[in-house]
């Protein structure tokens, strides 16, 4: 009886020893999730450098790089249970003008209802201070964007080259870097949906630059020198972009 | 119960053969081109300082001990590697010259200048963003292909680099130490460059005054090197109203240098289509990207003049006039290019503290130089 129990379990032992970790899809139990970080500047598709976007000064500018840090990304459970972690750190970047809008991810997660989604803004406290060599130099969390050898990650950069003249020239630059665990944020977007039962719904983060430079009745002036490079100094220009971005994410879902 | 366990034993076995991969060629028959000797390469452990970042994994290509002192044995032959025996990698990586040349744009092998600077080799095992100074070439080892055949560098090719090691009295014995092939047929180019690239990865520059000074407290710096670190490379909290971001922005520590592809404003066109080198541009076809180049290391950068990607500034003084005088404000500027006043004793103190990113160990190290 012993021998035809382990016969039995010879096909079983052949087939399910080769099986990658990411082939252990129980379909009942979870299922895949879409997320997709899309960035806007006035409710447009962000086409770094190549599309001239107004501000609302009157002058025109070219995006070249919006990137943000988002830690601890989280599913909430519509009963009310435990969070479930998608993600601890994860770096969300524009820079390339052949690049797309929008960032995709994609998740395996347990099937159910969930009211929402929550992250921190920024690199959370615990990882901030750690120095990016306790990690792989391809980790996001590395050397080039860290504030300095020994400090701190920058959370967030906007940078792009503004034309300021009527000449049709993008000549002035404009870089907006923040960070700090003071400016840490905890983002809750609220929008109920369902994964498994055949759902594989697609969620968008919506971050539109033109509401982080400018917004809730604030615009700072991009002529003036002092508010064109902003790397920590000019910490009232800084914690005012870092609050709006902070406050505008929108989460879609199909 | 014996019985029990043999079956389970076989059903184990049985389980971890087939989990096998083919073979993927050789074969049991000796003939003239069967190498023999030893065919088990040892995996290297590469010696990274703790505080430099874990290297960038590369699992297409295994480090061995066998592999890396391969490489070293091909990086330096000139035989091998040019049709006159006058030219090897080292030719324009000179370890003396943190593996550069000198010269403004690398010297190919019938005396005319190439198209851009030859780039130095230090640290390419930390580097996350391709390779070159465009990029163009996604993973080290494959980087090692187009220098070969470049008629502006080895032209050569490849297939009488390889029927040379082939028939070379030491090479293939060499070659089934590091990758464990049993005939001569088998070496090709990617292992060749692979073993080239093993021997790139080891060399690793962490033993400048910088790294004394700033990570083992082991030295100090000079009031004129700390006054250079902390007002003008290291700047964190830039007042209102300064423009300089700091040179560490691009160019932080423990690399100094981010490897990103920039326009970092040097070169003066009436548009983004007007770059004689389009650098990034050329391999992502995209004119936003034309004129941008890699941001390089700065370790050892007072041996490595002249300066940029085509060498066109021949002492750090000037690097830094053209820095302070601000770009050209071409539309893909890196917007940090601001330009900025600095005094002589700003400037003096800038260069002092760009010389203790010297590494003097990495220019005399016999892991890295030229087999006896």
């Amino acid at each position: 009886m012993k021998n035809l129990l382990l016969f039995l379990l010879l096909p079983l032992l052949l087939t399910t020893g080769c099986l990658d970790d990411d082939d252990q899809l129980d379909p009942l139990r979870e299922g895949e999730l879409a997320l997709a970080y899309r960035a806007e500047y006035g409710g447009q598709p962000l086409d770094i450098q190549r599309k001239v976007y107004g501000y609302p000064t009157g002058d025109s500018l070219k995006v070249l790089l919006f990137q943000y840090y988002v830690s601890d990304l989280e599913l909430l459970p519509a009963d009310g249970g435990e969070s479930i972690r998608l993600e601890e750190i994860d770096l969300i970047r524009r820079r390339s003008a052949a690049g797309d809008p929008t960032v995709e991810r994609t998740y395996l997660v347990p099937a159910g209802d969930y009211r929402g989604l929550r992250f921190g803004l920024g690199v959370k406290p615990e990882l901030n201070a750690m120095n990016p060599s306790k990690f792989a130099a391809n980790y996001v969390l590395n050397e080039a964007e860290f504030w300095g050898p020994t400090t701190r990650y920058v959370f967030a950069k906007i940078e792009a080259n503004a034309m300021l003249e009527d000449d049709g020239r993008f000549d002035t630059g404009l870089s907006y870097h923040m960070g700090s665990d003071a400016l840490y944020t905890t983002v809750t977007l609220d929008r109920r949906f369902t994964v498994g039962s055949g759902r594989t719904p697609r969620l968008t983060v919506v971050a539109d630059v033109l509401k982080a430079l400018s917004g809730n009745g604030e615009t700072f002036d991009i002529t003036a020198p002092g508010k064109q490079t902003v790397h920590g100094g000019n910490q009232d220009v800084a914690v005012g972009i870092w609050n709006r971005l902070a406050t505008q994410f929108a989460l879609r879902v199909e | 119960m014996i019985r029990s366990l043999s079956i389970l034993g076989t059903l184990l076995l049985l389980t971890a053969l087939g989990c096998q991969e083919e073979p993927t060629g050789g074969g049991g028959t000796i003939d003239e081109g069967a190498i023999t000797g030893p065919a088990s390469p040892t995996p290297y452990a590469l010696e990274v300082p703790d505080y430099f970042p874990a290297p960038v994994d590369d699992p297409e290509n295994p480090m061995s001990e066998e592999g890396v002192e391969l490489g070293r044995h091909l990086f330096y032959d000139a035989i091998i590697f040019s049709t006159e025996g006058n030219m090897s990698c080292a030719s324009c990586h000179k370890q003396e010259l943190a593996f550069t040349d000198g010269f403004g744009r690398a010297i190919g092998v019938r005396g005319e200048p190439g198209l851009r600077s030859s780039m130095s080799l230090v640290n390419l095992a930390f580097n996350p963003n391709g390779f070159n100074w465009d990029g163009g070439e996604q993973k080290l080892w494959e980087q090692a292909i187009h220098p070969v055949e470049d008629m502006l560098e080895l032209d050569n090719d490849w297939e009488e680099v390889i029927r040379k090691l082939r028939e070379h009295e030491d090479y293939p014995a060499r070659f089934r130490a590091a990758f464990g092939i049993d005939r001569k047929a088998e070496i090709s180019r990617e292992l060749t460059v692979k073993a080239l690239a093993q021997f790139q990865r080891t060399i690793i520059s962490a033993d400048s005054k910088f790294d004394r000074v700033f990570y083992r407290n082991t030295d100090f710096f000079t009031e004129e090197e700390q006054l250079g670190a902390d007002s003008l490379f290291f700047v964190e909290n830039v007042p209102p109203g300064t423009l300089h971001p700091g040179c560490g922005h691009c160019h932080n520590a423990p690399q100094f240098g981010d490897n990103q592809f920039k326009n970092n404003g040097i070169t003066d066109v009436g548009s983004i289509y007007d770059f004689v080198d389009k650098g990034r541009g050329d391999i992502t076809g995209n004119p936003f990207d034309n004129g941008k180049f890699r941001t390089p290391t700065l370790r050892n950068i007072a041996l490595t003049a002249p300066y940029m990607h085509d060498g066109r500034f021949a002492t750090l003084e000037e690097v830094i006039d053209d820095y302070a005088a601000g770009g050209h404000g071409v539309e893909n500027e890196d917007p940090n290019i601001t330009g900025f006043t600095l005094t002589d004793r700003e400037k003096r103190a800038l260069l002092a503290f760009l010389h203790t990113l010297t590494d003097e160990s990495l220019l005399t190290d016999e892991r890295f130089s030229a087999p006896e």
